[in-house]
């Protein structure tokens, strides 16, 4: 499972998102789209080899052939529209394309089972996935079981390498990162970086989301902490031997950081993704004024990658979707939904975030030394944790 | 009436659904591995020191949380049936010990962060009018004590409410007789009442003692994985989003299905020798 794979988490991801609904007017539609990648054919090639190509296909041809061919269709797992936007970009794919999206209960669909229902498309049962959102361990099984195609959009190039299947089985949309969320009514001076939690003042105020052993979110919080302290995505142990220290000093609480103790003061300081902190930011309306701050020396990611059903049964519809959800457009609309796209760095160092969203964020230069680490590390930190986390 | 056990039968089905099954699976998937095949390799998990240490406080929070909720427990009821009582003290302790003991989970470790965390009501009560500081004074409801604590909340009322009707069966006939053969007071306990007292208030407190036993919510609501129970443990195992190996789980619950079934045999030797005085 995936760092975000976590259903209570998807949803918490975009109550909020929801509720700012259409506070943003993007300009940016399926005319900058094309201006941005579809002049560049060259030679006409058959649409058998586009389809067997690995992208980007050209925008207008996407769009001519999902009418035509697939009919304006797109079976979609994995994408509740509550969820880091969605709706906006369902209901942008329907204004832009007229493409209709068929997801219903499959929105709900856990990484495992979006791979498990491409799985059963091969003896021909069921619902037939075309695209899927998942977590990059099932990303990884996506790949390794050879069900998903490579195809590049024609903005791959601005997402993070660690992000994506280098040869484009998948691709990074959107991530969160681990984040200082600071009850400023019971801590006045907020921490700025990892070596501040050791100050006295924070005795009994720092929490995490969960027991490390299981729970990602607070798994990420103690790694985070190894690489501020000489660990690294290969080492958990200095941010375990970090987390021992703040015990042992009293500045560690055992309260969980959920809304109700960061609400309170229960737990001052919660360590913990930045999409949740920034939602109970939003939520508590400054009752108590929450600040979110992304530590500097130490902060990971969790991501999820698109990935386009080798079996799918209207490819043109899934390559435009995976088009819609890189592009400008589709890229806020995550960013709406406070989940950092995956262009983000890119985009903001072009210019490309509006204001108003940009002055309810960090700010982007508070991201540019988080890291992302692989399933693999991942399950070293994990037995590392089992073996040596004490309680 | 032979068709008698028609009655019993929902109760039946709906032990061996629930109870039953669920044990005779636990075991199972304890003897076997990930591919079905049988082996004892699961059990080398208990030998692990956090798995050892989970089986020692889990044993302790319940021993300590039984001993204590058996003795204020039997000596509310005690007091609250005594002749010399007020009268209306009886329906409220029983009804309130009603209600209580049946509060857990949770909203139990929620009312008490409320109550007794760091910025709990009482906590900061203390500290702003009285300048008492509990956390100076070293309390921490996020320990083992603290957690022991809160299952006092529940563990109490339940042994009123089991006593209530043990101390109503101890016959005032048994007193008096006693009495009028020249006893005093600590003869009678010593030679009447404790004898037959004592195995109802054993058995009550090994049910006490499995109650905290099993308990999950409260202590993983509370401080997480900050208390070791196997209880806990056994969660991570099968409930987290980052390990998933349930055979080893069930090779933890298997050492508790052990000891809460020793518990239970004792329990009911207890409960016959009970029952030849209390009816």
């Amino acid at each position: 499972m995936g760092p975000l794979d976590d259903r209570l988490k998807r949803r918490e991801f975009l109550a909020r998102g929801a509720r700012w609904g259409g506070g943003l007017v993007l300009s940016t539609a399926a005319a900058d789209l094309l201006a941005a990648c579809g002049s560049t054919t060259a030679a006409p090639a058959s649409d058998q080899q586009l389809l067997s190509g690995s992208g980007p296909i050209p925008l207008d041809i996407l769009k001519s052939r999902t009418t035509s061919v697939d009919k304006g269709v797109l079976n979609a797992t994995g994408i509740p529209p509550e969820w880091a936007d969605y709706q906006d970009i369902l209901d942008g794919m329907q204004k832009n394309f007229s493409v209709t999206v068929d997801y219903k209960a499959q929105a709900e669909f856990s990484s495992a089972q979006e791979i498990q229902a491409i799985k059963s498309t091969i003896s021909g049962n069921g619902f037939v996935p075309d695209i899927g959102d998942v977590g990059p361990a099932l990303g990884v099984t996506a790949v390794q079981e050879n069900l998903v195609v490579a195809y590049k959009n024609a903005n791959w190039k601005d997402v993070p390498d660690l992000m994506k299947e280098s040869s484009g089985k998948y691709c990074g949309e959107y991530y969160g990162v681990q984040a200082f969320v600071v009850n400023t009514k019971v801590v006045t001076n907020v921490p700025a970086d990892w070596a501040d939690l050791q100050k006295p003042e924070y005795r009994h105020k720092i929490g995490i989301d969960g027991d490390p052993r299981q729970a990602t979110d607070a798994q990420m919080a103690v790694w985070s902490a190894a690489l501020a302290n000489g660990g690294s995505v290969d080492n958990i142990q200095p941010g375990i031997d970090f987390f021992n220290h703040l015990k042992s000093s009293g500045n560690y609480t055992p309260a969980r950081s959920d809304k109700a103790h960061m609400q309170t003061g229960e737990v001052g300081i919660g360590i913990f993704w930045d999409y949740l902190g920034l939602g109970f930011r939003d939520s508590f309306a400054g009752n108590p004024d929450i600040k979110v701050v992304i530590p500097p020396s130490g902060s990971l990611a969790g991501y999820y990658v698109a990935i386009v059903s080798k079996y799918a049964k209207h490819p043109w519809a899934a390559r435009l979707w995976n088009e819609y959800i890189m592009s400008d457009e589709g890229q806020l609309f995550y960013l709406k939904g406070y989940a950092h796209p995956a262009r983000y760095l890119a985009m903001a160092s072009a210019g490309k975030i509006p204001a108003d969203l940009a002055a309810k964020l960090p700010s982007s230069d508070q991201y540019k030394n988080v890291k992302f680490v692989t399933p693999d590390q991942q399950t070293k930190a994990k037995d590392a944790l089992a073996a040596n986390w004490t309680g | 009436m032979p068709l008698a056990w028609l009655g019993v039968l929902p109760f039946l089905i709906f032990a061996f659904v629930f109870l039953g099954l669920p044990t005779v699976l636990v075991v199972i998937g304890a003897f076997t591995d990930a591919n079905a095949h049988p082996t004892l390799g699961n059990f080398s998990i208990l030998t692990q020191h956090n798995v050892l240490n989970a089986y020692q406080t889990s044993i302790a929070i319940s021993g300590v949380s039984a001993v204590g909720g058996a003795v204020v427990g039997f000596l509310l009821a005690y007091a609250a049936l005594h002749e010399a009582s007020y009268r209306w003290i009886r329906p409220i302790l029983v009804t309130f010990s009603g209600v209580a003991s049946n509060f857990a989970g949770v909203p139990l470790a929620y009312a008490f962060i409320s109550t007794l965390g760091f910025t709990g009501t009482l906590t900061l009560l203390l500290n702003n009018v009285f300048h008492i500081s509990l956390e100076q004074m070293g309390f921490s409801l996020y320990t083992f004590w603290g957690l022991a604590l809160i299952y006092l909340y529940f563990q109490i009322p339940l042994m009123v409410l089991l006593m209530v009707p043990t101390i109503q069966g101890l016959r005032r006939e048994w007193r008096e007789a006693s009495e009028s053969l020249g006893a005093s007071t600590a003869q009678f306990w010593l030679h009447v009442g404790l004898p037959i007292l004592t195995p109802p208030v054993l058995a009550a407190s090994l049910l006490l003692f499995g109650n905290a036993f099993g308990a999950y919510a409260t202590a993983y609501a509370l401080a997480q994985g900050g208390i070791n129970l196997v209880s806990i443990l056994i969660g991570y195992f099968v409930a987290g989003n980052i390990s998933f190996e349930p055979n080893a789980a069930d090779a933890m619950a298997s050492g508790m299905i052990v000891i809460m079934t020793f518990c239970i045999l004792v329990f009911s030797v207890l409960q016959r020798r009970t029952s030849r005085w209390i009816k």
